[in-house]
């Protein structure tokens, strides 16, 4: 089973590819024209068409970010902006998703985890969202999950209402790109007072070559609602480099409580440039649980604003940087009214040449009294071709605040190390625990078969770590 | 056509030439490029500069203010002086005594002890004539030109203080320079480098003061230090600048083999400060601790920037710097430790702690990471509150005035800063004047004795 998982670890897991069967896609490369017959395809109104236009524009304006990590690769016009899968959107049926596209599924394990306990699943193959599913009970409750082109489309009200203002064009460069070239992503509605008890999944994947996927997710929970949203996602490996670049917006009212999880594991020629962040009103709790395993370079750091009184805000993120990656990521939590609470907590390990970087902001403004903050960075180093940093932000502008921030850089401690080895366990093994055992703050909050699935990634990418 | 005539009294390029013309060729050489250098370079921008993106200079005019001291009176300055002179004599009496104002030295005390030890301690510019050598060493931890405001110190500074300590001795007293400036729109470029020799040690103070009252001042200052292996090095910087103060200097020392470096600041006074604080652990077992302390109130920016830079194996370095804000002041702390690839076993520690206490007082910490061995253990640390309601009634329901509750708490506050100070007398000096700005009785920089005028 060792051998066989350390196999794995020479060619991506996931790193089959199906023939190319999409029938419709634009030139590559960025445009107006292109923009214009990405939104003529999608029948879009006319202030989408605007929307985008306006969001390229800005793109074109704003510089390339240059503080963080090295996005000197990055072709823009090498990219295909829009790829529209081979079947018109999908059923709700299973039965109805292309046997190909199934087959891609069943590599990454879907069918599986919907039986298990899936309530709706909205994957995405390529940029649309090919097969998607709501259990009737959520949508007797005026639940509405589905992508984002039929949130546009079916629930044009609720869905311009929200669009683009948590994270407006303007925002940054690749906000701007995504706002400009938006495909697919999920569009979630929690009416007021309903739990919605399952969790709401969606896949997500990139399958054509030099493929850009901009998938763009809006989650509104209205007052004293309850959603739990799960995204993952992996991609195959490819020889030129991929961009993906999304923009995740929710809106969390009155005493909402919304967590969104990630498990991104793209392969190791992407470029993940995500933007997310989220409002937080009176009372309301937004959860970022955020693990970044893949990818060539990922920059990422989900964002809550809490914006009413005693709002909460959590973040928890694992990052995991293997040979050519850098991890970019962190978390940004701004605080606007009193009696706000918010706490970060970051793991990460590199190894084999990869390089961390947490990146974080804490934001009081003066009107934010009572307000309390926690912050804690660990990184692990595990050879000495790795890197690791921290750029903590805090700007403090209100004196009546709790603020705490920790961080600390090491290797695994020989002692730990010595410890289990002198009790019979091999030092692979051993290293493995306590990578499982750094990690399990993250972990124990992921739904179970993700924890399984992210334990038994850590396990292959651990394997041949030590000696 | 109007001509205009360069003022060799500003911040010209006149004024760099007088310099220049009393300065031997190396030294000119280095002031004309240093000029240069700052004559291109663009004004620091918090628009632009991350360094400077919490720090707003944009009202920071340079043309208004002149490195000569107004013509008139020779002993003016004197009962300013005497205020230097009662701090050193409070903390330590025993200290050789150098006080310098644009003017040049106006005051070089108890010298003998230190020159009997064959110290070498002397005005900065006499030492670069006396030992271009040993000068050159100190000045090779700057690049000329590496920033804008470090170019003009390099252009401009005037009179200084060299202390050079050779191999195996210990400098038995400490080194005390007081720069001093009164007057309105006076700049003034205070310079302290120090060489010293392996196995070397070294008690140095700066104090920095001018009156009370808010008379614009410019200060650029720079502290450069080259510690030889198993030397030692002690340096203290109080800066207690009038509330109209542009305070702008780096602090930087380069560390051989086991040297011992610790630092310890109290920012108290100027409207404005940026501090850069630079310990560069080049040798294998250097070991940097590094302590300040800051109290801002009214509307004080207080700024402090450190880096420490491990180069060598084995090495240490441990930043504590305790802020305490109120009223309108703003406290600004970024840092980084920074562990080169080689670096293994490196033990590096920031710890950033700020006391709210009211009013509309900001704070912002950024202690940085960067981290290219992987045997080391690199932490750090960064808390903003304000004081626990329940410590003050504990203490007020004992019968403690408010007050002095308040001032209680924050002097615990600052206490493992004030324990860390290598001097004990600058401990005790840099207490009082917490103490003082506590109760608010003192403003930004220096009064006079009862009655006096400064």
């Amino acid at each position: 089973m060792a051998v066989e998982a350390h196999e794995l670890t020479k060619d991506y897991k996931y790193g089959f590819h199906d023939v190319d069967i999409s029938v419709f896609r634009t030139e590559k490369g960025l445009s107006p024209e292109v923009v214009a017959a990405i939104s003529a395809h999608k029948n879009e109104p006319e202030w989408m068409l605007k929307f985008r236009l306006k969001a390229l524009a800005h793109f074109e304006k704003r510089a390339m970010p240059t503080w963080g990590a090295d996005l000197s690769g990055i072709d823009f016009n090498n990219i295909y902006y829009y790829v529209k899968p081979m079947e018109e959107q999908a059923g709700r049926d299973w039965d109805d998703v292309p046997d190909s596209i199934k087959e891609t599924f069943d590599k990454l394990g879907i069918p599986q985890a919907e039986r298990k306990f899936l309530a709706g699943v909205s994957a995405q193959y390529d940029s649309e969202v090919v097969y998607h599913s709501i259990r009737a009970d959520l949508e007797k409750l005026g639940v509405i999950f589905g992508d984002c082109d039929t949130g546009l489309r079916d629930h044009s009200e609720i869905f311009r209402k929200y669009f683009g203002t948590v994270i407006p064009p303007n925002d940054n460069k690749f906000a701007a790109l995504n706002s400009a070239v938006w495909s697919g992503g999920s569009f979630v509605y929690v009416p007021k007072g309903v739990r919605v008890d399952i969790p709401l999944q969606a896949y997500f994947r990139i399958n054509s070559d030099n493929m850009g996927q901009f998938e763009r997710t809006l989650i509104i929970a209205e007052e004293g609602s309850y959603v739990h949203y799960i995204e993952g996602c992996t991609a195959p490996t490819y020889s030129s480099d991929s961009l993906h670049s999304a923009v995740v917006e929710i809106i969390a009212h009155k005493d909402a409580h919304v967590r969104y999880t990630t498990i991104q594991n793209w392969s190791n020629n992407v470029y993940n440039l995500v933007t997310k962040r989220a409002i937080a009103y009176e009372g309301a709790t937004v959860e970022w649980i955020d693990g970044n395993l893949g990818s060539k370079v990922t920059m990422k750091y989900p964002a809550i604003y809490l914006m009413g009184e005693r709002a909460h805000g959590e973040v928890l993120s694992a990052a995991f940087a293997g040979e050519g990656q850098h991890q970019d990521a962190g978390a940004k939590c701004v605080h606007v009214a009193p009696h706000t609470t918010s706490n970060i907590v970051s793991r990460s390990i590199s190894k084999d040449g990869g390089r961390t970087s947490y990146r974080g902001h804490i934001k009081v403004y003066p009107k934010a009294h009572d307000v309390k903050v926690n912050v804690r960075c660990d990184a692990l180093l595990l050879d000495e071709a790795s890197q690791s940093d921290t750029y903590p932000y805090s700007d403090i502008e209100n004196p009546d605040v709790s603020f705490g921030h920790e961080a600390t850089v090491s290797k695994i401690g020989e002692d730990q190390i010595f410890y289990l080895t002198s009790r019979g366990i091999p030092e692979a093994e051993a290293t493995a625990l306590i990578v499982n055992g750094f990690f399990e703050p993250f972990v124990k909050e992921l739904p179970m078969e993700y924890a399984v699935e992210l334990n038994r990634l850590l396990a292959v990418q651990m394997e041949g770590s030590v000696g | 056509m109007a001509t205009t005539i360069e003022s060799a009294s500003g911040i010209t390029g006149a004024a760099v030439e007088t310099r220049a013309a009393a300065s031997p060729a190396w030294l000119a050489e280095r002031r004309r490029a240093a000029w240069e250098a700052f004559t291109a370079l663009p004004m620091p921008d918090h628009m632009h500069d991350e360094d400077w993106r919490r720090t707003d200079i944009s009202k920071l005019n340079l043309a208004d203010f002149s490195v000569e001291p107004p013509p008139g009176d020779a002993v003016a300055g004197d009962a300013l002086i005497d205020v230097m002179r009662t701090l050193r004599a409070e903390a330590a009496p025993d200290s050789a005594f150098l006080a310098i104002t644009r003017r040049g030295l106006r005051a070089c005390d108890e010298m003998d002890m230190l020159t009997a030890q064959g110290v070498i301690v002397s005005t900065l510019e006499e030492a670069a004539i006396q030992h271009p050598e040993l000068v050159q060493r100190a000045f090779a931890a700057v690049r000329v030109g590496e920033s804008k405001l470090l170019a003009m110190w390099d252009a401009l500074w005037r009179t200084g203080v060299f202390v050079y300590v050779p191999r195996s001795v210990d400098a038995r007293v400490p080194v005390w320079a007081a720069y001093s400036v009164a007057g309105d729109n006076a700049a003034i470029f205070p310079a302290t480098l120090a060489v010293l020799d392996d196995n070397a040690s070294l008690t140095l103070v700066d104090s920095y003061a001018s009156p009370a009252g808010d008379a614009p001042l410019l200060s650029s200052a720079a502290a450069l230090f080259v510690l030889g292996d198993d030397a030692r090095l002690d340096y203290h910087n109080v800066q207690q600048w009038g509330a109209g103060a542009w305070h702008f200097a780096t602090h930087r020392a380069i560390l051989g083999r086991n040297a011992r470096l610790r630092v310890f600041g109290a920012a108290l006074g100027s409207r404005l400060q940026k501090v850069y604080w630079d310990a560069l652990l080049d040798g294998d077992g250097g070991e940097a601790l590094l302590t300040g302390v800051c109290f801002g109130d009214e509307s004080q920016h207080m700024d402090l920037q450190s880096l420490q830079r491990h180069r060598g194996q084995s090495t240490h370095s441990d930043l504590l710097h305790k802020v305490a804000v109120r009223d309108r002041a703003v406290s600004v702390y970024s840092g980084l430790i920074d562990v080169e690839k080689q670096a293994q076993h490196t033990d590096g520690y920031v710890q950033n702690r700020n006391l709210m206490l009211g009013g509309t007082a900001k704070a912002s910490g950024i202690p940085r990471l960067e981290i290219k061995a992987n045997d080391v253990r690199c932490s750090h640390g960064v808390t903003a509150g304000h004081i626990d309601d329940d410590m003050r009634f504990y203490l007020e329901s004992r019968g403690v005035r408010r007050d002095d509750a308040d001032r209680l708490i924050v002097r615990g506050f600052m206490q493992d800063a004030l324990d860390r100070t290598p001097h004990p007398g600058v401990r005790e000096l840099v207490a009082r004047l917490l103490d003082e700005e506590i109760h608010g009785r003192s403003q930004a920089g220096v009064e006079a004795p009862e009655g006096g005028e400064l």
